[in-house]
């Protein structure tokens, strides 16, 4: 294991370390809080000389997205960062650079959407972007970002891959959060991470070559989506293999799901992001009365990886799943793809739904609390209720005085 | 039901003709289905449309691959491989070709070339088009009233409003409707009544579905790396007109081989050009442009 | 660099084809026809970088027209696609993973829909940046991929299939055509031209010439279009020889902002016989003369061309 100096970085720093590290070449950028430290570090170093390539401030976030793409299709590494607003504007080029199969990764630091508009984070933005072709990882720590970020390149470059990943973590609770961070070599790293030699895209006067190239035909198009689809399905192999490599160098290892105190675990809390921190608080202090709790951290969210979560959460009595983001009209996002994982085991846990920590409302011990109360009933009477908000009487009363202070009229 | 194709080139009103069948029936109070089927070529290439009718309501969508009439507005389109017009005809259905031809030459023509079991009717649509409106690509009104004699279930009132309704729709000054029109009752004097009879239920076979493997990435991309294979595609079906080269007016002067947008003259090492037809989409601008004259145009001619 | 070409006579435009035919463009196209000529002066090293529209559909696969290499990015992206690959470029060519005899030209390929109204965020972008890459703009006045829809291009009293002919906006169109060009001239490109495909030394000149400039090389090419226009497709180059003859169409560039005309027409022709000559226009005659519209039309002409017309005369 080579040597690693530990600093006191933030989230966006980790972030831009990982990128550093991966000798990222290229870095098409445009500034949206809380992302834009991330580019601020890169410009920096670009600036003198500490990284060597090209850093470019583009329009939007859609040409930054369709230059990042265009870049990778032409076969150099590259990294790029968002947030928000920012990868919804960028939406379609989502779509169409997973579709060149490029293997660029970019960091989105989640923020809740606008309306009404709002800086503190949930997961509508990354979760937005599931269905794109883009593997996702989900991050708790400043450490899993920078780490986090090695691995999608060596994820995204393998030649059973080939896509883009989007490596998240959360707005100000960790873009802005300093805690210690170890920072691999640069040797460590680029042993670890090879460069990037692409056979499938390029652009070059000797072998011409059409991409991004239109189809008609359903029989035609249903391939090439396919083939994205089993990318991403090899992409969880990969991931193991990668993961182990990582362990084996660095001395931190990471699954595609994270599983805290659950092995004897009764009940247990489904979560992701930087809020599984507070979750696994909660799960300490349940612990300590003696209750039999225990925590899931989503991690790949892209590629879902289903048979990680049916182990994880085989035997348990009753699972809630904390849904830090909200599909209106449907509820809980990765509550839905959890009961899919879980529909198919013989006896499957209680699967109950909570929402929590919306445009990066605080979620409070208490709220825990409540959360295994609802656990506990549902067990002892087999019912389900449907999906709950976390939200407090003390927040409510609160919100009513805001309303009045706003003007705003009963009826 | 009644399941009705429609082939002709873009340009000739198919989509209009399968509009004309799809309202004439529908006020004769069926339940009716229509729709046109759009490639990627932007005009000129072959295109089809469909019009289904029933008694109640039609639990079908898209293309129609077992056809019960089926209506060629061009006797070229009989040969190209992307119309198809042949594809599941049955002992039960009609193939209305618009040609001067007699049914009985064509029926022997198509015998020797592309037996199919279905019955072959010609009529000389364009001709009176041609008389009646004037332009004998105009051919929706012809061949849309064509289609309601021969689907049997429609009669000259819900095709004159038919008519008028589409065309108005499409925005025909109103004198150009009338003639329409006068066109469309002739058409629809003229074509014979034939019966139909729709193709028995087909068993549906297993199909195999495969299981998707990984394919690696060189090969399981969306791009060509086989530059310049377009070549590969024919587009000179397109033509309605075929510009021919009249050597001993040409005096070398490159224009049309300069003006032509689709590299489809070349010059030979005496600056003579030629057109390759296996391409030339008819669109005749070297005919225009030729100062000589060198470059006449002529009617494309008939494979059948 | 020195110029290869004068392009004196029509027998130097190159017997070489860059664009095969095969593809599904319209007969008669006239943005078609301006392209292949500007490929045979650009040669085979290109890479084009494609936005939404009618030329979308020249690469379907599994067929590729081009003997270089393309990519269709979106509809409102295809500069900042052409800045990813310039830079990508120079990157492995500054590293040695890439000989400089692998260099391509980038080139965006846009329609006036792309150009003029969606893209053109993504295109001032590129320019600002002073990216090194090829713009060629084919303007068929309207969203031709889509049905022929109004664009900001269209100009004036055209009939689209959104700006019909109707008892409320009897003229179509109400709009004057957006000046692209002088959009473009405002961030002082080094190269900037109009061409048309019925002009097609001027038009090999003006690509040549550009060749000597690092920067953006901007082109809009006057593009016809039969299907879109209602006129028969052998009349694509009649029309554009009107257009510039009644002068609606400027043939001109732009040298680092600098405007010179490439043709001046000696007398402008009435533009009632472009006008005439086209469907999207027949309402302004049939079934009334629509005086208005018409002086309208004529007026914005007299107008461009005032001043340069004014100092020909002074220079006689
Ligand atoms: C974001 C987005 N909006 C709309 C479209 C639909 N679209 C595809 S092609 C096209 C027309 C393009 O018009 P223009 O740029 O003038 O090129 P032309 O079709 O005339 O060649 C439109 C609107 C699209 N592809 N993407
Ligand atoms: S619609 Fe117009 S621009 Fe588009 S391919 Fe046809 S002729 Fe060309």
């Amino acid at each position: 294991m080579g040597p690693q100096r530990e600093e006191m970085l933030t989230g966006n720093m980790a972030a831009a370390w990982g990128a550093r590290l991966a000798r990222a070449e290229y870095v098409p950028a445009y500034p949206i809080t809380p992302q834009t430290e991330i580019v601020e570090t890169l410009a920096q170093w670009f600036a003198d000389g500490t990284m060597q390539g090209k850093f470019v401030t583009m329009d939007s976030e859609h040409s930054m997205l369709t230059a990042a793409g265009a870049a990778a299709a032409t076969g150099v590494r590259v990294f790029t960062a968002t947030s928000s607003q920012g990868l919804l504007y960028a939406f379609e080029v989502l779509y169409t650079v997973a579709g060149w199969r490029v293997p660029l990764v970019l960091v989105n630091v989640s923020r809740a959407l606008a309306s009404p508009i709002t800086l503190e984070p949930d997961h509508n933005d990354v979760l937005a972007a599931r269905d794109a072709g883009f593997l996702q990882i989900h991050c708790e720590t400043c450490q899993e970002v920078l780490d986090s970020i090695l691995m999608a390149y060596k994820i995204a470059e393998d030649p059973r891959v080939l896509l883009p990943v989007i490596v998240n973590l959360d707005g100000y609770y960790l873009s802005f959060t300093r805690e210690p961070v170890a920072i691999p070599s640069a040797e460590e790293a680029a042993a670890f991470l090879p460069p990037y030699e692409p056979h499938h895209a390029f652009f070059k006067a000797s072998r011409p070559l059409a991409q991004g190239i239109a189809v008609l035909g359903g029989f035609i198009y249903s391939y090439f989506r396919y083939q994205e689809q089993l990318a991403a399905r090899n992409a969880l192999a990969v991931h193991d293999e990668v993961a182990a490599e990582f362990a084996r160098r660095f001395g931190r290892s990471y699954g595609p799901v994270e599983a805290y105190r659950l092995e004897d675990a009764e009940y247990a809390l489904v979560m992701s992001n930087a809020f599984a921190t507070k979750g696994k608080a909660a799960v300490d202090l349940f612990r300590q009365r003696g209750e039999r709790v225990g925590l899931l951290r989503l991690r790949l969210l892209r590629p879902f990886p289903h048979e990680a979560v049916q182990a994880a959460l085989r035997g348990k009595r009753a699972v809630a799943v904390l849904d830090q983001n909200l599909s209106v009209g449907q509820g809980g996002i990765t509550y839905q793809e959890v009961a899919a994982a879980l529909y198919h085991e013989p006896s499957r846990p209680l699967l109950l739904s909570c929402i929590g920590g919306l445009g990066g409302k605080e979620i409070s011990a208490g709220e825990f609390e409540e959360v295994l109360e609802l656990m506990k009933e549902a067990a002892a009477t087999g019912q389900v209720p449907g999906p709950q908000l976390l939200y407090t009487e003390g927040e409510q009363t609160q919100m009513a005085h805001l309303l009045d202070i706003a003007g705003k009229e009963w009826g | 039901m009644i399941r009705v194709r429609f082939h002709g080139r873009g340009g000739h009103g198919m989509k209009t003709a399968s509009r004309i069948l799809g309202t004439a029936a529908f006020l004769e109070g069926f339940r009716v289905q229509d729709s046109p089927l759009y490639g990627a070529e932007r005009r000129g290439a072959p295109i089809t449309a469909f019009t289904r009718i029933n008694d109640h309501p039609i639990l079908e969508r898209g293309i129609i691959t077992i056809p019960d009439l089926v209506l060629v507005a061009d006797e070229t389109l009989l040969e190209d491989p992307l119309a198809n017009p042949f594809l599941g005809l049955h002992a039960g259905s009609l193939l209305f070709i618009n040609s001067p031809t007699s049914t009985q030459a064509m029926a022997e023509a198509v015998a020797a070339r592309h037996p199919t079991p279905a019955r072959i009717l010609t009529g000389d649509l364009t001709a009176l088009t041609l008389e009646k409106i004037g332009k004998a690509q105009a051919l929706s009104a012809t061949v849309g009233a064509a289609a309601c004699k021969l689907a049997g279930v429609i009669g000259m009132g819900a095709l004159e409003k038919a008519t008028r309704k589409e065309l108005e729709e499409l925005g025909l000054p109103s004198p150009l409707i009338d003639r329409n029109l006068e066109a469309a009752l002739l058409a629809f004097e003229q074509t014979p009544r034939v019966p139909l009879a729709s193709a028995p239920p087909q068993p549906a076979p297993l199909q195999g579905l495969v299981v998707p493997v990984y394919q690696p990435p060189a090969r399981g991309t969306p791009s060509v790396a086989a530059p310049g294979n377009i070549i590969l595609r024919k587009t000179g079906g397109w033509r309605i007109f075929r510009p021919v080269i009249e050597y001993d007016k040409c005096n070398q002067c490159w224009i049309c081989f300069v003006r032509c947008p689709e590299g489809a003259i070349s010059l030979d090492e005496k600056e003579d050009p030629h057109i390759d037809y296996d391409h030339c989409k008819g669109c005749l601008i070297c005919v225009e442009e030729c100062p000589t004259k060198a470059v006449v145009k002529e009617r494309e001619v008939h494979a059948w | 660099m020195a110029i290869e070409h004068a392009y004196k006579k029509l027998k130097e435009i190159s017997l070489e084809e860059f664009i095969l035919p095969g593809t599904s463009t319209c007969g008669g196209c006239g943005g078609l026809e301006a392209l292949r000529l500007a490929h045979k002066v650009l040669g085979k090293n290109v890479v084009f970088v494609n936005a939404a529209g009618c030329f979308t559909l020249l690469a379907l696969f599994p067929f590729s027209p081009f003997k270089g290499s393309w990519l269709y990015t979106t509809m409102a992206s295809a500069p900042a696609g052409a800045q990813g690959i310039r830079d990508a470029l120079d990157l492995l060519i500054a590293r040695g993973a890439l000989s400089i005899e692998e260099d391509l030209q980038v080139i965006v390929l846009a329609g006036d829909g792309a150009s003029y109204d969606i893209g053109l965020a993504s295109t001032s972008g590129a320019i600002y940046r002073n990216l090194d890459f090829w713009y060629f703009c084919y303007d068929n006045e309207a969203y031709g991929n889509t049905g022929v829809q109004m664009s900001s291009a269209t100009p004036y009293a055209a009939r689209t299939t959104t700006t019909p002919a109707a008892v409320l906006t009897p003229e179509g169109t109400e709009l004057p055509k957006k000046d692209l060009f002088e959009i473009w001239r405002a961030h002082c490109p080094p190269y900037l031209a109009t061409v048309s495909p019925r002009h097609p030394l001027d038009l090999a000149r003006k690509f040549e010439k550009a060749k000597a400039f690092k920067g953006p090389k901007l082109f809009i090419a006057y593009s016809p279009c039969p299907t879109g226009w209602h006129y028969d497709p052998g009349q694509t180059p009649e029309i554009a020889r009107l257009a510039v003859e009644t002068g609606l169409w400027a043939l001109k560039e732009a040298v680092h902002g600098e405007v010179a005309h490439t043709y001046i027409p000696k007398k402008l022709k009435s533009v009632e016989e472009y006008l005439q000559a086209q469907g999207r226009f027949a309402h302004l005659f049939h079934p009334v003369r629509q005086e208005a519209a018409l002086r309208k039309i004529r007026e914005a002409i007299t107008q461009y061309w005032a001043p340069y017309l004014r100092t020909m005369q002074n220079a006689k």
